[in-house]
């Protein structure tokens, strides 16, 4: 099964990342949207319907904190999982996340084995038959 | 405080170094830069990050320039002549990101600390006097230094 997932983070380098470990984890064939902050990834939902969100916190223009905020009051995005990779591994924000909505938190840095696990939670098995379609990619599951 | 803060960067920096570039590293004492081994001929890029919290201050970090780059095709799994700038100066900035979140989050604090956007630093002259702790990497060396504000 594809989805739909829009990728939350201002470093270029880490969306790459964080979708080729989508990729790697099965869900290659799906669609992968990407926004540097979250007002742009809010504009983004307008137009292109979204499964799951993966975010970062300190983010330019709107962080990820206020993109949960602003997604979790819009009766068309409020039931969209939103899962946060960010570096602030601070229980209290992580409590603070969790509280505003949050699906999932994980902490920079990761292994490419906690992303998949939860989203595999938060989506269900990925078809590995028919969405891994990443073979030059080195992560070994 | 900016002691226990070093302690929590090293721990950070064996963790972010080996899980996300596969470079186990080791740490030199404390040297300003031109006493360090660090090779004054070749390019360095520099990269700081401000926090605040119960304490303030900024990070500096500095990587030469061919480090960087394995480290950003480990990072990003593609080849050099497949990258561009902004994915060079995106991986430094992540690389300061991720090593000072992660160790102040090992910090005890009232209140989480907030960490500005990291930025590049073009001058390098910023760098030359303090004192750097000198982190040894298989291929090279890079530097780290934390100041109070």
């Amino acid at each position: 099964m594809s989805y739909s997932i829009l990728i939350v983070d201002d470093s270029l380098p880490m969306r790459s990342v964080i979708k080729r470990t989508f990729k790697a984890a099965g869900y290659g064939n799906s669609d992968f949207h990407d926004a540097a902050n979250g007002k742009a990834a809010l504009e983004l939902m307008k137009n292109d319907w979204i499964d799951i969100v993966i975010t970062d916190y300190n983010m330019p223009v709107m962080n990820g904190l206020d993109f949960i905020k602003n997604i979790k009051k819009d009766d068309l995005f409020k039931d969209i999982p939103v899962v946060v990779i960010s570096t602030e591994g601070n229980e209290a924000r992580i409590k603070e996340f969790m509280e505003c909505g949050a699906a999932g938190y994980i902490t920079k840095p990761f292994t490419p084995e906690t992303i998949r696990d939860l989203i595999t939670d938060i989506l269900g098995e990925a078809s590995y038959d028919e969405d891994l379609d990443d073979s030059d990619e080195d992560f070994d599951f | 405080m900016m002691k226990i803060l070093m302690t929590a960067m090293k721990t950070s920096i064996s963790e972010v170094m080996e899980t996300m570039f596969y470079l186990p590293v080791e740490f030199k004492e404390e040297s300003t830069l031109s006493q360090s081994k660090l090779d004054e001929n070749k390019p360095n890029m520099i990269c700081q990050l401000e926090f605040s919290g119960d304490f303030s201050g900024y990070v500096t970090l500095l990587i030469p320039e061919d480090l960087l780059f394995e480290m950003t095709e480990n990072f990003m799994g593609e080849s050099l002549e497949h990258l561009e700038n902004e994915h060079v100066e995106g991986t430094l900035t992540e690389t300061l990101n991720m090593i000072c979140g992660n160790a102040l989050s090992r910090v005890d604090s009232k209140v989480p600390f907030e960490l500005k956007i990291p930025k590049v630093i073009k001058d390098s002259k910023i760098v030359e006097s303090g004192l750097f702790t000198i982190i040894e990497t298989p291929q090279s060396m890079m530097a780290i230094n934390i100041t109070a504000l």
